[in-house]
């Protein structure tokens, strides 16, 4: 009798304990899915719904299937802190990604995140802040560079080209007034010459006004810094005025939506910069599976660095020991050991990183966005790349790599 | 899963409590005066980066920041949003109803504005962060935390409601009560209407006020995508679906309302994938949109509607 | 400098104007402000796309960067939102009325209506920007120092016709006189036997048609996106206000000078607050003469 009391209560609290079995794992994000950031954002969750998939196809975290759960931020603060403590604590979220305005990444960071230990990569937010003044205690990285690396390239290739009398016209943001700041350094710096400042609100109808005062300062070049829907409008209002094709772009301009917004024969020979997908294999092989799952280009921006954070929890799940926020924050810069076997994009990728990881040897990842390395602040620095429209396709001008990048900060910060 | 429930659940009922502190707020505002106050984003503002300029840590690049208690940040955050209040009030407060709340949603769009693009002050888009949680270090982890605040939250709401109903009944009340009702009846009298309303106002907006600081001392971060429209917009229905002139309305509304915004987004989110978020979310938005017609249709009075007064202005 | 902002100002304040028009009827006819008007104009922007992808924007006539079609289209779908603003009354804001509703009900069962409406588009039509047509109109110096662009002429051509029409429409034919006399004074013109329903009827329908009309002058420069009417919304309701609702010229002289006002303004103060500037016109106006310009004192 008691015997089969004690069995029956050992077998309960088996089930119980298998019923609490941690399959599947669930990620979380948050992005603006509806508001002026949709079309980007579209684009960034089918990228991570591919990085799932192959994860998947890959072997999973530990075994179990990883599902993940994306919310809209609606672009409200409010939104999406309420979303990610959802995730956090009902869904039980190990990790998070998304977040693009800094709007809404510091309060999560600061109330979410930090506090419940819940490591978050993030593919869009340049904010420099958030890794710099400590506040992440360490749980924040960002596959995407901030700003600073994005404003110093565009001000040595500006130069390079010979722009004088620049006007900058910028997104009264975060991200355009980080942009500008570290452009203005740079310029300083370098010897260039800005002729004029002008921000702008996003979603209005009609830039005229804005436009018609960076025309004032008879500028000989145009460095516009914003988001492709309203870039398509005041690049068009900008030419249609008689301003200059002496144009330079950030990398969201990169994208086809901006090139036949403007319409290509007009936008011949315009150049940007961006954080750099550096040509190989593991490059192509990710555009590839991109565009035979969705139809449609890789192009844009976030796209990359989504699937990478995506690739980058992934992994480092795979390697903590225990799949706690802790563990595995601790795990994050494991994903580029040094003297690790390279590892790249897509499935069958993956399951050879899970191979390597289970056999305990390094492994050193290889994505979309190039090899991938966190500093001691959680951020990554990368080459820089040159991209210019030509005949209506978007080409890859020329790179600027690492070693050029890191010379070209010390010259503007010493 | 249980310790997961009730986590969020005491985040959300913060986050509920901060959004009834400015629901009680419009309430006296409009619920008791008839002002037509769209400028709620703006009091919010005001409050929220005063305490946040006062309060945060100093940084070599911010004018503010000075690191004091955060009491003294909520106290001046109040009374920062009345002054404020009291001068907006003196211009605006003789229009009529439709008119006030255009140009309070002017002013209020204005300050947002302000926020950011006075960098030097306010930190600009990038905000100001590191706002000190008040006794966040004798609380180890956010649960506790959460807990703790959810109980000062609980205090200071009850001590508000319980502050509105003995002025609601007070001889102070009566006469803002009938000069909503009948200015001309109440102008007879040789009441001064229009002192009375700038009281309500400023007091309505001081509580917006103290709500904005309470808010970014329990986030730790504040930046000016925190005080766009839509969150005018979301008080108001939390006051119209819970039943205006009804202090017990505006916290009922202030659940419901948000209660329904978290609720659509999590379910959303459970029905639609990834890729079609994008979709999901534009349903969602539409789910909200319906929800606040279908209540206004056919519960116009609110859920708790204010008990009918003999007036032929009587709201219906 | 100036004169380029002047030039700017009048074109955006025309369509403003259109836009502003119906806002202030149904201010004053209703008695609320409808904030799901901006999305009649987004509605008839997105309307007129859909025609223009059956027969085309229409090859480029003159100096012009679409062809008869455009504005074939444009009328069309002026008449289909319409009856979409009527519509949308008979759901909605006629029950209200009946229910005896509070004005500020109706407002928020506007913003409701508003949200719906305008994520439908996205839902039909998605985030991404759409294009009348590809062309990209070079702007001509007509003055030293001043560009513009001949769509921008014929769109301020068009909406002036449109504003004659419509001032003979209301001076002269039996709606429009009976819309002036609800305007006016709805109790007495209800008792002098004129119905009211027709009238409502009238306003929304012309309500629905200009926004349409503005809609399409918005996305033609240069493009189209769900949030075009909700980018507008705040400054129709400045114009509308500071022109003094309820007349037609007040409309107008409403939007002309929001327009110019936001234009000017960047001359002198930081571009970042540019999208204060209508409100703060408005506050001036108010603050000097609380019924609006041409509004009459109650």
């Amino acid at each position: 009798m008691l015997r089969a009391t004690v069995t029956l209560l050992l077998s309960a609290l088996a089930a119980t304990a298998a019923a609490q079995a941690p399959c599947p794992v669930r990620v979380g994000g948050v992005l603006p899915l509806t508001g002026s950031m949709a079309p980007i954002t579209k684009k960034i969750a089918q990228a991570a719904e591919l990085a799932f998939e192959h994860v998947n196809q890959g072997g999973g975290v530990k075994g179990c299937p990883v599902q993940f759960i994306l919310r809209d931020d609606q672009g409200q603060p409010t939104v999406g802190v309420d979303a990610a403590k959802y995730l956090v604590e009902i869904e039980r979220v190990q990790a998070f990604t998304g977040t693009i305005s800094s709007g809404v990444t510091g309060p999560i960071i600061s109330a979410i995140t930090a506090p419940s230990k819940v490591v978050q990569v993030t593919c869009c937010s340049t904010a420099s802040p958030f890794t710099l003044d400590g506040r992440s205690q360490g749980y924040f990285f960002r596959t995407i560079p901030t700003s600073k690396t994005q404003a110093y390239a565009t001000a040595s290739e500006t130069m390079r080209r010979g722009f004088k009398k620049t006007a900058v016209i910028y997104v009264n943001t975060d991200f355009g007034t980080d942009m500008l700041r570290f452009y203005r350094a740079a310029m300083a710096r370098l010897g260039g010459d800005i002729a004029v400042e002008v921000p702008y609100n996003d979603n209005q109808p009609s830039y005229r006004a804005e436009v018609t005062r960076a025309l004032a300062a008879k500028p000989e070049s145009l460095l516009l810094v914003g988001f492709p829907k309203d870039a398509v409008t005041i690049v068009r209002e900008w030419l249609s005025l008689g301003g200059t094709s002496n144009v330079a772009l950030n990398n969201s301009m990169r994208t086809l939506d901006f090139v036949n917004g403007v319409g290509a024969r007009f936008v011949e020979n315009f150049f940007g910069m961006d954080n750099a997908q550096v040509a190989g294999p593991h490059v192509d092989a990710f555009n590839k599976s991109f565009e035979e799952k969705f139809k449609t280009d890789s192009k844009g921006p976030g796209v990359h660095t989504q699937y990478d954070a995506v690739m980058v929890i992934a992994l480092a799940m795979n390697i903590a020991k225990e799949l706690n926020g802790t563990a595995i924050r601790d795990a994050v810069r494991q994903v580029h050991a040094a003297n690790g076997t390279p590892v790249g994009t897509g499935p069958g990728e993956f399951k050879k990183a899970l191979e390597l990881i289970r056999a305990g040897k390094p492994v050193k990842y290889h994505g979309a966005t190039g090899p991938i390395e966190f500093d001691r602040n959680g951020d990554v620095t990368g080459p820089a790349l040159v991209w210019k429209i030509s005949n209506g396709q978007l080409v890859t001008d020329r790179t600027i790599s690492i070693e050029e990048m890191q010379g070209l900060a010390r010259r503007i910060e010493n | 899963m249980l310790t997961g429930i009730f986590s969020y659940a005491v985040f959300f009922s913060c986050v509920v409590l901060i959004l009834s502190i400015l629901t009680l707020g419009l309430n006296l505002q409009w619920g008791f005066t008839g002002l037509f106050n769209a400028g709620i984003a703006g009091f919010y503002a005001i409050g929220a980066y005063t305490h946040a300029i006062l309060t945060a840590a100093p940084q070599p690049q911010f004018l503010g920041n000075f690191g004091l208690p955060w009491i003294v940040g909520i106290a001046a955050a109040t009374a920062a949003t009345a002054l404020a209040a009291w001068l907006i009030g003196l211009l605006t407060i003789r229009l009529r109803g439709d008119y006030l709340a255009i140009t309070s949603f002017g002013i209020a769009v204005t300050i947002q504005l302000v926020t950011l693009n006075w960098e030097a002050l306010t930190g600009g888009s990038q905000g100001l962060s590191r706002i000190p949680k008040p006794l966040a270090g004798t609380f180890d982890s956010p649960l506790a935390f959460n807990l703790w605040y959810l109980a000062l939250l609980a205090a200071v709401v009850g001590l508000l409601y319980w502050g509105l109903e003995r002025i609601v009944r007070s001889p102070w009340g009566r006469v803002l009560r009938a000069i909503r009702e009948d200015e001309t009846a109440a102008l007879a009298l040789g009441k001064s209407a229009r002192r009375f309303r700038l009281e309500a106002f400023v007091l309505g907006a001081a509580l917006m006020g103290l709500a904005g600081a309470l808010y970014v001392s329990f986030i730790g971060f504040v930046s000016p995508f925190d005080f766009l429209p839509i969150l005018t917009f979301q008080v108001w229905a939390m006051l119209i679906v819970g039943g205006s002139g009804n202090n017990r309305g505006a916290l009922l509304g202030a659940l419901v309302v948000w209660g329904i915004w978290a609720a659509a987004g999590a379910l959303v989110a459970k029905l639609v994938p990834p890729s079609h978020a994008a979709q999901g979310a534009a349903v969602q938005v539409i789910l909200i949109g319906l929800a606040l017609v279908l209540v206004l249709l056919y519960r116009p009075r609110g859920l708790i509607g204010e008990r009918a007064v003999v007036s032929r202005h009587a709201d219906g | 400098m100036i004169a380029q902002a002047l030039a700017d100002g009048l074109f955006t304040g025309a369509i403003i104007a259109l836009g502003a028009i119906g806002v202030s009827y149904t201010l004053q006819i209703l008695r609320f402000a409808n904030f799901a008007h901006s999305e009649l104009l987004t509605w008839g922007a997105y309307l007129a796309l859909v025609f223009v992808a059956f027969a085309g924007p229409g090859t480029p006539t003159g100096p012009l960067s679409f062809g008869w079609q455009l504005v074939a289209a444009a009328f069309l779908a002026a008449l289909l939102t319409g009856v979409l603003a009527w519509a949308v009354d008979a759901l909605v804001f006629s029950r209200l009325r009946r229910q005896g509703a509070h004005h500020l009900t109706m407002v928020f069962a506007a913003f409701g209506a508003a949200l719906v409406l305008r994520n439908l588009v996205v839902l039909f039509w998605g985030h991404e920007s759409r294009y009348y047509t590809r062309e990209l109109q070079m702007a001509f110096e007509v003055l030293p120092g001043v560009r513009i662009l001949p769509d921008q002429v014929f769109i301020l051509l068009l909406t002036l016709a449109v504003v004659v029409v419509l001032y003979v429409f209301l001076a002269y034919s039996r709606t429009g006189m009976a819309m002036r006399a609800a305007a006016e004074n709805p109790a007495l013109a209800q008792a002098c036997g004129i119905r009211v329903e027709a009238v409502v009827r009238a306003t929304w329908i012309l309500s629905g048609a200009l926004a349409a009309l503005a809609g399409v002058f918005t996305g033609l420069t240069p493009q189209l996106h769900p949030e075009i009417g909700f980018n507008l919304l705040l400054a129709l309701f400045a114009a509308a206000i500071l022109g003094g609702i309820g007349s037609l010229p007040g409309a107008v002289v409403g939007g002309l000078l929001v327009g110019l006002a936001e234009n000017l303004s960047l001359l002198v103060i930081n571009p970042g607050y540019k999208t204060a500037m209508p409100f703060l016109l408005l506050l001036a106006v108010l603050l000097a003469r609380p019924q609006g310009i041409f509004g009459e004192k109650r």
